[in-house]
């Protein structure tokens, strides 16, 4: 269904290609001869970017804005007496989206990328598994926050300010733009606390081998761990969110 | 006189993609699509005089609103030619929507956010309204649809039927000569139904404006349209006075009978044995109806024939209605 | 002038409209403002590992961004036409939009403005005038009318592309996400365009060339004499790519009525 819209699909390629070309170009000035900045080389902040990007592909999905126009419409009033679990039902419709445009996007994209660009792949069937379990955790990460933000739309009514805050700030919070080592130690302290570094970084340093095993291992529970403790507001605001749909009628 | 519009051999051809299965046929279509060309409307020529109202009426898909699309300068035809308010529609078209007034019933003219007279004062600037004229016409047209309340709410916190009466007076803002409304009565109630086509009626009479209507509702253009056109599969299979439709086609009548205690509907088809006669029960109501010829001599027998052997309740004798004569005409496909 | 008299008549609807939702304007201020900073820590954190960038200092690169904000924020204020697609083409409005009696284009810059981007041009000058101090630029009298006229120059280019972009709408079987797609790329023209390898320079000087929204013509500002042509093309690129744009845009809106939806 998906594939008919060809436009789309050729357009997305080139652009991802562009996208990537750019930061390439862009990492390069900013290395300017030097062999390693904080640890990585051109070549592994190249394949970054570009793991990155690709990773983004999987992860990102306009839950958030959906829910927001569904309770405004008061369309989820209706959801609610479907025989489904509304939340549910959204997550797997974004986990098929990111899987469908990691197959048909994200991968030759990124084929494309690495014949024009030096992206380094790894051979290592160790680094792709984790590789793996790393973007289904940082997608469920994400999709959290996304519902998270989406059930806010309850209690603001109009929250499209909240949802752009919120998606600025996971750009660069997460490791998208720039890797956490890259920030000054006080704020990679803070980052430790927060979930977005699981949402991009996490997967991004497995892939390029910034992480040694023991460190991919543990950034992975730490994932884990994430994704059980956002479950809980989530499930909190939920209860009282149709506590209320039930009062207001809608 | 004039007539307000003038469509000659109109057609309107749509491209239709169609998918092929599987996820191979979906990778062949990233390269080549499958389509076919249907005419959504297929060569009609009809004519509406200043000051008429007309029905435009056919099942879904049947190409009405492909039509008034057309007709108000937002499609251009295929082929053939549109002469509406003596102007080309979809040639200066900012002209020529100065002239017209169009209602959607399923889709807002106003803007959502901001009270009903905002909107109505945005819309006098874009039709470059005066003042003067203004308030002479709104006035009367906020008096009639009864708004006066709704005008300092924002649109978002309205009901449908108040709603779609703010809807009709932003559409005569400009008091245009020639009034499309699609739909306007979708899921109004009744009262609301009422009030609209009574002002339907005072402004056609008031200011002679041509108003040409698509609904699903027969009884809206009971109430408003001498003429009705037609619509089957993008032909126009009738066009003329909704009275010959009756004359024409509801020369059946139907006799309703409710009985005292329960009566077999095999009962009753023994009785008139021999005569054309269709009985029906509906079971809910427990009402028996006959249907039959529109034959005095015939509907005075089978009268006497069930008053004979039945305690009666109550009778009715009815004329087949509207919305009957046009599903008949559907079934068969043709006038 | 009608059209004058309309965009004031909207003005005045759009700002009451946004009062009645406070509390999100607020926010929204504040998601602009964030992502303004996302940009400038960026560059802060990147000069943290670097001093120059091919050639050109930190307090030039924060100059280059204080400029794009300009014309980039009187873009966002006008040219809210990213969901273009999915509110005028899928959800039909575009009909409604051609039933009326003002240019099809206007009639949605009109409807879509946020006005509220418009703080973007403020946060732009204070940084502008933060690096500017630091460097020791000095302004000669003609040079604030040079920035207005580099300003709107900029963001006819902005404009242009982005109407361009909507304008696939018309012709593509199906909805398109090139749009946010493309905002990651519009960003590129902040960054000095000679570190760029030859392709991509080209395409953003004269494909989509948003190099005329950041670097060419904040070079002039800088005194950068190798680039003064390239500053002195802003105006003339914004007029062509909106004039394009717009035929674009009337060529789309005639296949859109032949073809229906």
């Amino acid at each position: 269904m998906m594939l008919a819209y060809r436009t789309n699909y050729y357009t997305g390629i080139l652009i991802y290609s562009i996208n990537i070309g750019a930061y390439y170009f862009l990492w390069a000035a900013i290395y300017s001869g030097k062999q390693h900045i904080e640890g990585l080389s051109v070549t592994q902040m190249t394949t970054y970017v570009a793991v990155a990007w690709m990773a983004r592909a999987f992860y990102f999905n306009n839950i958030d804005r959906e829910m927001a126009v569904e309770i405004m419409e008061g369309k989820v009033a209706i959801e609610l007496i479907r025989p489904y679990s509304y939340l549910g039902m959204k997550t797997m419709q974004g986990l098929g989206e990111g899987i469908f445009r990691l197959l048909f996007f994200s991968v030759p994209g990124l084929v494309i990328a690495s014949f024009i660009f030096p992206v380094k792949f790894t051979w290592n069937p160790t680094v792709w598994g984790l590789f793996g379990i790393s973007i289904l955790l940082s997608f469920f990460i994400n999709t959290l926050l996304n519902l998270l933000t989406g059930i806010t739309t309850f209690f603001l009514f109009n929250n499209s300010g909240l949802i752009r805050a919120k998606r600025v700030v996971i750009d660069l919070f997460s490791g998208l733009l720039l890797p956490m080592s890259f920030f000054p130690g006080w704020a990679q302290d803070v980052m430790k606390y927060l979930p977005f570094q699981g949402i991009s970084y996490v997967p991004s340093m497995i892939f390029t081998n910034g992480f040694s095993h023991q460190q991919a291992i543990s950034a992975i529970w730490q994932q884990f761990v994430w994704v059980l403790v956002l479950i809980v507001p989530i499930q909190l605001l939920w209860i009282l969110a149709k506590k209320q749909l039930i009062i207001q009628g809608g | 006189m004039n007539n307000a519009i003038e469509v000659k051999d109109l057609r309107k051809e749509f491209k239709s993609y169609s998918s092929r299965s599987g996820l191979r046929g979906a990778f062949r279509d990233l390269f080549t699509r499958n389509y076919k060309v249907v005419p959504a409307v297929n060569d009609i020529s009809f004519s509406v005089r200043q000051g008429e109202m007309v029905g435009y009426i056919g099942e879904n898909g049947a190409g009405k609103s492909t039509t008034i699309k057309m007709l108000t300068g937002i499609l251009t035809p295929t082929t053939g030619s549109i002469v509406v308010n003596g102007m080309n529609p979809h040639k200066e078209r900012e002209k020529f929507v100065r002239t017209i007034g169009v209602v959607f019933g399923q889709r807002s003219q106003l803007w959502w956010d901001i009270a009903v007279q905002e909107s109505f004062r945005l819309l006098k600037k874009v039709y470059k309204v005066s003042d003067a004229h203004y308030n002479e016409h709104m006035d009367h047209v906020i008096k009639t649809l009864d708004i006066e309340p709704l005008l300092d709410k924002p649109v978002r916190k309205l009901s449908l039927g108040q709603r779609m009466r703010c809807e009709l007076a932003a559409a005569l803002i400009h008091n245009p000569p020639l009034l499309f409304l699609d739909e306007p009565t979708i899921g109004l109630d009744v009262l609301v139904k009422l009030k609209i086509r009574e002002f339907l009626k005072e402004i056609n009479e008031k200011y002679n404006t041509t108003i040409l209507l698509t609904t699903h509702d027969l009884t809206d253009i009971e109430a408003l349209c001498e003429r009705v056109i037609m619509l089957d599969e993008g032909k126009i299979i009738y066009n003329g006075a909704l009275r010959d439709l009756k004359d024409k086609w509801g020369d059946g009548k139907e006799l309703q009978f409710q009985f005292l205690e329960k009566v077999d509907l095999d009962a009753l088809k023994n009785l008139t044995i021999g005569m054309p006669v269709k009985w029906e029960l509906d079971e809910k109501e427990h009402i028996y109806s006959a249907l039959l010829e529109d034959i005095d001599e015939l509907i005075s027998q089978v009268i006497a024939k069930v008053v004979e052997a039945f305690k009666i309740k109550d009778i009715k004798i009815n004329e087949t209605s509207t919305e009957e004569i046009i599903r008949n005409i559907y079934e068969k496909g043709t006038v | 002038m009608f059209y004058a008299s309309m965009f004031f008549q909207y003005v005045s609807q759009y700002v009451k409209t946004r009062f009645q939702y406070r509390a999100n304007l607020f926010v929204e201020f504040f998601s602009d403002l964030l992502s303004q900073a996302v940009n400038f820590i960026f560059i802060l954190i990147v000069f943290g590992h670097t001093s120059l960038l091919h050639g050109w200092n930190r307090d030039e690169i924060i100059f280059i961004y204080g400029f794009f904000l300009v014309p980039f924020a009187l873009f966002s204020a006008f040219f809210n036409i990213w969901d273009f697609n999915d509110r005028y083409i899928i959800k039909g409005e575009l009909d409604r939009i051609l039933t009326r009696p003002i240019h099809s284009l206007f009639q949605i810059v009109l409807e879509r403005m946020e006005l509220e981007s418009l703080l973007g041009a403020l946060t732009g000058l204070v940084v502008m005038f933060y690096s500017g101090s630091r460097l020791g630029i000095e302004l000669k009298w003609f040079d604030p009318i040079l920035f207005i006229v580099f300003v709107v120059g900029g963001a006819l280019v902005y404009g242009g592309v982005f109407v361009m972009l909507a304008c696939v709408s018309f012709w593509a079987d199906a909805r398109t996400d090139i749009m946010p797609m493309m905002y990651n790329i519009s960003n590129y023209g902040r960054y000095p365009v000679d570190i760029y390898n030859k392709v991509i320079r080209f395409v953003l000087t004269w494909l989509l060339p948003f190099a005329f929204v950041g670097v060419y013509p904040a070079a002039y500002f800088l005194g950068k004499k190798e680039w003064f042509s390239y500053a002195f093309l802003t105006p003339i690129m914004g007029v062509l790519f909106f004039v394009v744009s717009i035929f674009v845009w009337n060529q789309g809106v005639k296949k859109y009525r032949g073809a229906g939806n």
